[in-house]
């Protein structure tokens, strides 16, 4: 993956990925704007704007930007994480000044009034119920999160608790949008069949008389190391009963993450997998796996690695759960099955060679690494991190991470309707 | 235009047998991709056993004549490869993907699957009981809930008028024998296609495919009648009852047409405009962007071996629940009654066109699109063509299709929601019956 980096004078940082195999291109813009940079009472603040920036400009009504990208066949959207806030156009590659042109266009002349952010707040609570409360085991999580994060904002969620949704003001979104939207906070990645001269040129002449801003210093509170575990109850209409064990992981430049993932993969990944072959298989669970995203998706800050298990009908969740932490000590105890670390070795490698098929990864994969993990030199290292990969060390990460003290768990227990009205509808 | 592919880098081949073997070169990345397509899905379930097309594809992975459940996942997995097998509604589908420096092993794997499956009895149960578990699960996404009644009311008197998967009371039922017998009536060569598509030259591919197959002989049996859906008169609304919700899910459908219906681009068209272009379609512009009553709406159409259904799916807080269905009709009935306007015509058949090769991008979406086109037995040329023909798509053909299709008189609704709260507002549209969600999800 050859990118070309190059810095505009307002501190707008691009990367040019040459390759000319389709006539397509991947045009994403990343600004380090996400959960992460929110404060109690502003929180999905990030998410909502994502949504603000598609109403439309002084020249463009609301979601005429996907309109017109999507009549020359291009497919547009965003997304926000707890990291960054990412919009990316994928399109035919004579499109190119038409995708530079609009979305250099929208951060100049964006037009949000309140009306727009009325119908939208609507929209965003429409989505929070969609992703939580209505979701099987969204509130479960949103709540297992809150509890093992007792500081660091990676403890709400990305779209934002509901009473902040309501609230949030047009003057807040604007100094929002203001700093966290400014050139020197950007990345700008631009992948496929394109000159990379010519796409300097044109990214130049939209975005160079953008002004960069005074960015304020990150005040992102770390957690301090869990002493001891923490434990709830979820009440809610369901049939099934499940637990969610989140454990303190570091974040995406550690590397510890690899082994983590060889881990992870161990555990849950294909039906050799031991939890697959111990639970699931044997019908003792409808459901166990483990949450953990490989890069570059992995957060920044110390991530959760979250073990969960649905427990089968007529099954018994005490006993699931005893079962999980039981295979866990056999990996603590560097207990491995002959092959079992080449096979996650060899998962991971494929499995990200397999998204590597996409531009539009190879983009994210630069992108994300340059605007959270300082440089997109890192996306490198991930093969290499891959093939590092050693029983001695998986056995290690189990150890430091995979133990009581640092484990948080959430039950979800099943009510009855009635009991769900006395307890309050989830919003 | 510039295809994704060269014509040339695809090459088939049919055998003595009946079988049809197509190879794919793509030399982007060192990957390697198998398919055995059965021409066979879950429209040939036998009734009160929906659920034993899909199972028999799962079950083929259990294991073989040469080796037990556990062997056969190490084998496959060891390699860093992934296997799956399911049925969709027309066809099953066993995939293998991995490295292409394993393409010797996991082609053979893939022959053995397909071929000597064993059924291990206790594996088959198994799967059985896990199916029910999922199902029982599943109950809890209302929205699967939502998809799995429509869907039933929308293929009423076909075979296709359960979810794939089957439902409880279908899945219990299931065993191991019905699932060999299943096997042994349909899994023929004159119904299997083997795809492989690989960084080696097509014709070397080829040759290999054509080995996998090669000396398999067995009996076919006659296809059964497909059926098809009865035009749908009235308008039958029925309302599901989740007073825990505080999103309603809302699900209408209107009957559509067959994959190889030649009306098929018009209505692809016609869906797009109505439903199934994001921002750039009516119902998104309408009920998301102006009204602000939900983060999604889409309409979705799904062509099959019959007629089958357009969809519109949405979810809205309980309390606009009937003002977004209201509105959702409202769209729906000016689109039928004035057709699509000029620009927006262009602008559907304008991103098909360019949208082109970012659909190809993968060789999964690349082998995707060459067996649809080969389970519903239309040509392989339609593949490189689909630019030129979409760009011929008439505003009449598109006008003839919506005004056909989306009639109000005649469709199915499903909203599943606190029913107390809305209730009242649907008495005016028509016949409206509530039910449980206990019934509906049994």
């Amino acid at each position: 993956m050859d990118f070309r980096r190059h810095r505009l004078d307002n501190g707008l940082r691009m990367l040019v990925l040459e390759d000319h195999t389709l006539p397509i291109l991947s045009f994403q813009v990343h600004f380090a704007a996400g959960s992460r940079h929110e404060r109690p009472g502003i929180t999905g603040i990030s998410h909502l704007f994502e949504h603000m920036m598609f109403r439309g400009t002084k020249r463009l009504g609301p979601e005429e930007f996907s309109k017109i990208i999507q009549a020359r066949g291009g497919v547009v959207n965003a997304f926000t994480t707890q990291d960054h806030t990412t919009y990316f156009e994928n399109v035919p590659a004579e499109e190119l000044e038409l995708v530079v042109e609009l979305e250099a266009h929208r951060l100049k002349e964006l037009q949000i009034t309140a009306e727009s952010l009325a119908t939208e707040r609507e929209v965003v609570r429409s989505e929070r119920k969609m992703r939580i409360a209505t979701s099987p085991f969204g509130a479960v999580i949103e709540e297992l999160f809150a509890l093992a994060y007792l500081r660091h904002p990676y403890r709400w969620p990305i779209i934002g608790w509901d009473h902040d949704i309501r609230r949030l003001t047009l003057g807040e979104c604007l100094d929002y949008f203001r700093l966290r939207y400014a050139p020197n906070n950007a990345v700008i990645v631009v992948a496929g069949d394109v000159d990379p001269s010519r796409v300097l040129d044109l990214i130049q002449r939209h975005y160079g008389d953008l002004p960069p801003q005074a960015l304020p210093e990150e005040a992102v509170e770390p957690d301090p190391p869990q002493r001891g575990e923490r434990r709830a109850i979820f009440k809610k209409v369901a049939q099934l009963e499940a637990f969610f064990a989140a454990f303190h992981v570091p974040g995406l430049e550690d590397p510890d993450v690899f082994p983590l993932l060889a881990l992870a993969h161990i555990l849950s990944s294909g039906r050799s997998s031991r939890l697959w072959r111990r639970f699931v298989k044997t019908g003792r669970a409808a459901e166990a796996n483990v949450m953990l995203d490989p890069p570059p998706f992995w957060p920044k800050d110390p991530a959760l690695m979250v073990l969960y298990a649905v427990v089968a009908p007529r099954g018994s969740i005490g006993e699931l759960e005893e079962g999980m932490w039981e295979e866990v000590e056999t990996l603590r105890e560097g207990r491995f099955e002959e092959g079992e670390v080449s096979k996650a070795k060899k998962g991971l490698r494929s499995s990200f060679l397999m998204r590597l098929q996409t531009l539009f990864f190879r983009g994210l994969l630069g992108g994300i690494y340059e605007i959270k993990a300082g440089g997109f030199e890192k996306a490198h290292d991930v093969l290499k991190g891959y093939e590092g990969i050693t029983p001695e060390r998986v056995q290690e990460v189990a150890r430091r991470y995979l133990h009581e003290d640092n484990r948080t768990v959430v039950t979800l227990r099943p009510v009855s309707p009635e009991e769900n009205e006395r307890l309050g509808l989830l919003e | 235009m510039n295809l994704p592919f060269k014509p040339q880098d695809l090459v088939q081949a049919e055998l003595p047998s009946g079988a049809k073997v197509l190879a794919l070169s793509y030399r982007k990345l060192p990957l390697l991709y198998v398919v055995l397509m059965l021409r066979r899905g879950a429209e040939g379930d036998p009734e009160g056993e929906e659920g034993l097309a899909d199972l028999t594809a799962e079950a083929l992975t259990f294991g073989t004549r040469e080796k037990g459940p556990e062997e056969l996942v190490l084998a496959v997995e060891r390699l860093g490869a992934s296997f799956s097998a399911s049925s969709g509604w027309d066809g099953s589908f066993l995939q293998l993907s991995g490295l292409s420096e394993d393409l010797e092993e996991l082609v053979e794997l893939a022959r053995e699957i397909y071929l000597e499956p064993s059924f291990p009895p206790e594996e088959v149960q198994r799967a059985v009981e896990r199916r029910v578990a999922r199902l029982v699960k599943s109950r809890d996404e209302a929205e699967r809930v939502a998809d799995e009644l429509i869907w039933k009311e929308a293929m009423e008197g076909t075979p296709y008028a359960h979810p794939t998967y089957g439902t409880l009371s279908s899945v219990n039922g299931l065993n191991r024998e019905k699932v060999q017998g299943f096997y042994s009536d349909n899994y023929t060569p004159k119904d299997t296609v083997l795809l492989l598509l690989g960084n080696e030259d097509p014709e070397a591919l080829l040759d290999r495919g054509k080995g996998v197959l090669e000396g398999w002989q067995s009996s076919s049996a006659p296809s059964p009648p497909k059926g098809m859906p009865s035009a749908s008169q009235g308008r039958k609304i029925i309302l599901v009852d989740r007073p825990d919700l505080t999103q309603s899910q809302i699900r209408i459908a209107f009957c559509g047409l067959s994959r190889k219906d030649g009306r098929y681009l018009a209505f692809k068209v016609m869906n797009y405009i109505l439903g199934g272009g994001g921002f750039s379609s009516r119902l998104m512009q309408r009920v998301r962007s102006e009204r602000g009553y939900t983060y999604g709406i889409r309409s979705t159409f799904h062509p099959l071996g019959i007629p089958g259904p357009l969809i519109i799916s949405t979810f809205t807080p309980t309390e606009s629940t009937a003002s977004a269905l209201e509105e959702v009709l409202r769209t729906v009935e000016e689109f039928s009654r004035e057709g699509p306007g000029e620009e927006e015509l262009q602008e559907a058949k304008s991103y098909y066109r360019g949208n082109f090769p970012l659909r190809l991008e993968t060789p999964t979406q690349l082998a995707k699109e060459v067996l649809e086109l080969e389970l519903y037995g239309l040509p392989l040329e339609e593949l490189s063509s689909f630019p030129e023909r979409v760009g011929e798509v008439k505003a009449e053909e598109v006008i003839a299709v919506a005004r056909e299709f989306l009639s109000l008189d005649a469709f199915r609704a499903v909203v599943i929601g606190r029913v107390e709260a809305f209730e009242e507002a649907f008495k005016g549209l028509g016949s409206v019956e509530v039910r449980s969600f206990e019934d509906v999800s049994a």
